[in-house]
C-alpha cells in the first residue's frame, strides 16, 4: 500500500507539469499586464518594471525561470501586493479556507448520507419525493444565486446574522457562507446515497442478512449502510475540487479574505505569479486528496488491494 | 414418513403489481413437508418455484402481493405475521440456502463475521462461543483449513466454498426445515456433486425437513422423498419420487422426463478431407505487476492443444469452468492472439491480420453461450441476421437479402413474419435459434459453439440438439462444440477432448471417453454428471 501511494504521487508529477503549462499559458493570453492601470506609465518606467520581473524575457524563458523557482519552493513574489510574496499570501489565505471547506464537507456529508438513506428506505413516498426535489433544486441553483438568497433573508430581512465579512473569524460570519458551500454537496451526496443505497436494498445478500432473522435496523446498519457509502466515499476526491471552486466565488461573495478571493483578484489584476501559485497549490491539494479518498476506499473494501 | 407436517402451503397464490400491471407468479399452490423429509419443487424457469420458496420466508420484494393463501410452519401463520414474529423464525428454525453462491455473502465482511451473526442473534452466544461454533460448523460442512478460512473474505473464496459458507450459516441454529433453492446450479459438476452429497448427509445427521427446488431432475432422482412438478405458478403433478418417475401422470411430467439429450453422432468416415487443423495452441495471458507494469508470470489458459477437424465432424470439447475450453475456440477463430499453428482448408491462417481474415469469416461462424447478451438490442433479428450479409456479400440487393433472411429464419423454425421484431420479444430458445440463423445466413462450413446449451431449460435444449443437428447433416457441418454439459456433449460430439486448467486430460472418440474413460478426471467428470452417488463423499480439488 506504502508503495502504491508513492507510485500514485510519482505519477502526480506529470500531471502537475500539465496543469502547471495550460495555466501559463493561457493566463499570459488574457489581454492587458499586471502594471497597466488607469493612467499609461511614462515609456521608460513600464521598462524598468518589467525588467525587475523578468517581464521583459521572451516567454519560454519566463517558462522556464518559473517552473525552476517552483522546484525550490518559490512561487515568486505578488505582483500587486508589494512587499509579500506568493506564499505569504497562501498561507495568511489557506487557514480561512480550510476552515470554511472543512465545515462545508463535513455538513455536506452528515447531512447528505442521512437524507439520502432516509430517501432511499422511504422510497416512493411522498418524502422521498420531497427530499428529492428538493436535491434537484440544490443541485440546479448556483452557489452565486443561492449565498445572496441566503444574504437577504437571514442578513438584510431578518438581520439574524451579518451578511459579510469575516470578522477575525466569529461564528455568526461563518455561518451563511459555510451553508451556501455546503448546499450543493448536500443535495448531490443525498441523491447518490439514495441511489446506492436502493441498489444495495436489492442485493443479494441483503436477502440473505434477512433470510438470517435480523430486524430491518440491523440489516440496514449492519449489511447495507457500508456497501451504500462506498461511492460516496469515493466522490469525496471531486467534491473536495468542488468545495475549492465554491470558495472562490463564495469567499467573493460574503469578503472572506481566504485563498478564494485573492484568486479572482489576482485574476483580474493579471498578479500573474499569485494566479499561478494558487492553481498549483489547489491542484495539488485536490491531487493528494484523491490519493487519499483511494487509500481510504482500499481500507473499507477488501475486495481492493493496493499491492503493486 | 407421514408425520405431522412442519410446513404446510395452502392454495399459494402470489401476484406482483408491476407498473405494467399485476402479473400472477404463482397460483394455488398446495404442499406439506413433514420432519425429517425432502420435498423436491422441479420446474422450468418461470414455473413460479422460487417465488414459493421465497415467500416462505416472506423475502420477497415489496412488490409481491398474498391475495390468497395460506403457509404455516409448525402451525403458526407465516402471511402477514408480525416481523418479530417472522425474525424468530427465519434463520432459526427455518434456515434458507440461495441460488447465487457469489454474491449472497456480504462482501464487505468476513465470513466468520457473516456466520456468527446468526448465532448471537438467535443464541445470544457471545463472540468466543460463537467462533468456536463457526469453526465446528467450517469444519462440518468441509471447508478445507476451516480455521485460516474464518478471516477470508467472500471474494476470497470459490464458489463451491461460498456455497458451504451459506450451508453452515444456514445449520448454524439447527433449523427444522432447510430451504435450498437451487443451491449448485451455479457450480460446476464435480462440486455440484459434493455440495448435494453434503446437504444429504447433513439431512440424516440433524434429521431436518428439507424442501429443494431444482430443475435438474436428476437430483430430484437421488435425493427427494417426494416432488411437486410445477408449470406457469400451478402444481401439475404431485407424489412420491418413485413413482412419480415410474409412472409419470400429466404429460408435461413426462415431457421433462424425457428432455435428457438422447442419440449419438456418427464420425465422418476416414477419408473425409481436413477441413481445420491446429498445432500447439497457446494461450497465456500476462500477469502484470510492479513499476511500470513488468510482466511477472503467465496464466496459462492453453497450453499446447493439437486438434484436427474432419469435414462434417463434431469435436465436443468438454471442462469446468477456468479449463481454458472457449479461450481454446476463440485462439482457433482468431478471435484472440496466440501461439502455434493454424491452417483452414489447407491454408495456413495463424499468420493472417484480421483484414485477411476477413474472407474467411464468412465460412467460420459462432454462436456464443448467452442468447440475452449476444444479439444487439436496438436491431430487429431481421436486421442482425442480415448484417453479415451486407459484409459479406455487398453486392446483394435489398430483396435477395430480405429472402436469405426469411429462407434462415425457416431453416430455425422461427416464423419469418417476425422478422420485423426485436431480440427482447423472444425467449431464451427462440434468441438461441435466431443467434443459428445468423449465422447460417452466410452458409458456413464450420461452426463454433460457444456452450449454445447452457442458458436453457433441458426441454428446449433437446429442440436446439435436434436443430443443430439436422442443420449439420443438411449441409455437411463442421462443429466445435464446446460445454461443460455432459450430457449435451454425448448428444452432439463424435470426438471428445477433456480439458482441465488449459491442457488436454484425455483426447478420443466419444464412445471411448463416455463408456470407457481413462483418466480419473473424466470418470469423476462422468460421474458427476450422470450418476451423483457414484460420487459420494468424493473430494476434488
Amino acid at each position: 500500500m506504502l508503495s502504491y501511494a508513492f507510485k500514485r504521487l510519482a505519477q502526480s508529477i506529470p500531471t502537475l507539469f500539465i496543469v502547471i503549462t495550460i495555466s501559463f499559458f493561457l493566463m499570459r493570453l488574457a489581454p492587458g499586464g499586471p502594471f497597466d492601470g488607469e493612467r499609461k506609465l511614462p515609456p521608460e518606467i513600464e521598462a524598468n518594471i518589467l525588467a525587475a520581473y523578468n517581464l521583459d524575457k521572451p516567454l519560454y524563458w519566463q517558462f522556464f525561470d518559473y517552473l525552476g523557482g517552483i522546484l525550490q519552493g518559490d512561487f515568486g513574489p505578488s505582483f500587486k501586493y508589494k512587499d509579500f510574496t506568493v506564499s505569504d499570501l497562501i498561507w495568511a489565505g489557506f487557514p480561512v479556507s480550510l476552515e470554511l471547506g472543512m465545515w462545508a464537507m463535513l455538513l455536506g456529508v452528515v447531512f447528505g448520507v442521512s437524507i439520502g438513506c432516509y430517501a432511499a428506505l422511504k422510497q416512493n413516498t411522498r418524502l422521498d419525493y420531497l427530499m428529492m426535489g428538493g436535491a434537484m433544486a440544490g443541485i440546479a441553483i448556483p452557489n452565486f444565486v443561492m449565498a445572496p438568497i441566503l444574504t437577504l433573508v437571514f442578513g438584510v430581512y431578518l438581520s439574524w446574522l451579518p451578511v459579510g465579512g469575516w470578522d477575525s473569524g466569529a461564528v455568526a460570519n461563518k455561518v451563511l457562507p459555510v451553508i451556501a458551500l455546503a448546499l450543493p454537496q448536500i443535495a448531490y451526496i443525498a441523491r447518490m446515497t439514495r441511489g446506492s443505497m436502493i441498489e444495495v436494498m436489492g442485493s443479494h445478500f441483503i436477502r440473505t442478512a434477512r433470510a438470517k432473522g435480523l430486524s430491518e435496523r440491523k440489516v440496514v446498519r449492519r449489511h447495507a449502510l457500508k456497501s451504500a457509502l462506498l461511492p460516496v466515499v469515493s466522490y469525496l476526491g471531486p467534491a473536495t475540487a468542488g468545495i475549492i471552486t465554491g470558495s472562490v466565488v463564495i469567499e467573493q461573495i460574503f469578503g472572506i479574505p481566504g485563498i478564494g478571493r485573492y484568486f479572482v483578484q489576482a485574476a483580474l489584476n493579471r498578479d500573474y505569479t499569485l494566479v499561478m501559485g494558487t492553481v498549483v497549490f489547489y491542484g495539488a491539494l485536490i491531487i493528494l486528496f484523491n490519493l487519499v479518498v483511494d487509500l481510504i476506499y482500499g481500507l473499507l473494501d477488501p475486495q481492493i488491494r493496493y499491492d503493486d | 414418513m407421514a408425520e405431522q407436517p412442519i410446513l404446510e402451503v395452502e392454495n399459494l397464490h402470489v401476484d406482483f403489481a408491476l407498473h405494467t400491471g399485476t402479473v400472477s407468479a404463482v397460483k394455488g399452490v398446495s404442499f406439506s413437508l413433514s420432519k425429517g423429509e425432502t420435498l423436491a419443487l422441479v420446474g422450468e424457469s418461470g414455473s413460479g418455484k422460487s417465488v414459493t420458496a421465497l415467500s416462505i420466508l416472506q423475502l420477497l420484494p415489496p412488490v409481491a402481493r398474498y391475495p390468497q393463501g395460506s403457509i404455516r410452519y409448525d402451525g403458526q401463520e407465516m402471511l402477514g405475521a408480525r416481523p418479530g414474529t417472522l425474525q424468530t423464525i427465519r434463520g432459526n428454525r427455518v434456515a434458507m440456502v440461495f441460488q447465487e453462491p457469489m454474491t449472497s455473502l456480504n462482501p464487505l465482511q468476513t465470513v466468520e463475521q457473516q456466520v456468527a451473526e446468526v448465532l448471537t442473534e438467535h443464541r445470544g452466544m457471545d463472540r468466543k462461543e460463537a467462533r468456536a461454533r463457526v469453526l465446528e460448523l467450517f469444519r462440518l460442512v468441509g471447508i478445507p483449513d476451516a480455521e485460516r478460512r474464518l478471516s477470508a473474505y467472500p471474494h476470497e473464496l470459490s464458489g463451491g466454498q461460498r456455497q458451504r459458507v451459506m450451508i453452515a450459516m444456514a445449520l448454524a441454529c439447527e433449523p427444522d426445515v432447510l430451504i435450498a433453492d437451487e443451491p449448485t446450479t451455479a457450480l460446476d459438476v464435480t462440486i455440484q456433486a459434493q455440495i448435494m452429497a453434503l446437504l444429504k448427509d447433513l439431512k440424516q445427521r440433524f434429521g431436518m425437513a428439507m424442501l429443494f427446488i431444482t430443475h435438474d431432475l436428476g437430483i430430484v432422482h437421488h435425493f427427494a422423498d417426494r416432488v411437486c412438478v410445477m408449470r406457469l405458478g400451478e402444481v401439475v403433478e404431485q407424489g412420491s419420487t418413485r413413482e412419480v418417475f415410474a409412472n409419470p401422470q400429466h404429460p408435461y411430467t413426462r415431457e421433462l422426463l424425457d428432455a435428457e439429450p438422447h442419440g449419438h453422432k456418427e464420425p465422418p468416415p476416414e477419408d473425409a478431407p481436413v477441413l481445420l487443423e491446429a498445432r500447439d495452441v497457446k494461450v497465456w495471458f500476462p500477469i502484470r505487476g510492479g513499476w511500470f507494469s513488468r510482466v511477472t508470470g503467465h496464466v496459462k489458459a492453453v497450453d499446447r492443444i493439437s486438434l484436427t477437424l474432419r469435414e462434417g465432424q463434431t469435436l465436443g470439447i468438454v471442462g469446468e469452468s477456468g479449463s481454458g475450453k472457449s479461450t481454446l475456440g476463440k485462439a482457433i477463430l482468431k478471435l484472440l492472439d496466440s501461439d502455434g499453428r493454424i491452417r483452414f482448408e489447407g491454408a495456413a491462417i495463424d499468420g493472417l491480420s484480421p483484414l485477411q481474415m476477413k474472407p474467411l469469416r464468412r465460412k467460420m461462424q459462432v454462436v456464443f453461450q448467452d442468447p440475452f447478451g449476444s444479439l444487439s438490442p436496438r436491431m430487429t433479428i431481421g436486421e442482425v441476421i442480415a448484417e453479415g450479409l451486407k459484409v459479406h456479400e455487398p453486392l446483394m440487393s435489398a430483396r435477395q437479402r430480405e429472402a436469405a433472411v426469411i429462407q434462415a429464419l425457416e431453416e430455425v423454425a422461427i416464423d419469418p413474419g417476425l422478422r420485423n421484431r426485436y431480440p427482447h420479444e423472444f425467449s431464451g430458445g427462440q434468441r438461441q435459434r435466431i443467434a443459428i440463423a445468423r449465422a447460417m445466413v452466410l452458409k458456413p462450413k464450420f461452426l463454433l459453439l460457444d456452450e449454445p446449451t447452457s442458458a436453457l431449460d433441458r426441454s428446449v435444449q433437446v429442440k436446439v440438439v435436434d436443430l443443430l443437428k439436422a442443420l449439420q447433416r443438411k449441409y455437411g457441418l463442421t462443429y466445435l462444440f464446446i460445454s461443460h454439459d455432459l450430457a449435451v456433449v454425448r448428444a452432439m460430439a463424435d470426438e471428445v477432448i477433456v480439458m482441465q486448467h488449459g491442457r488436454v486430460v484425455e483426447h478420443g472418440r466419444a464412445e471411448q471417453i463416455f463408456h470407457h474413460p481413462r483418466q480419473d478426471y473424466t470418470r469423476q467428470l462422468l460421474a458427476a454428471s450422470f450418476d451423483l452417488e457414484l460420487t459420494d463423499g468424493a473430494r476434488v480439488a
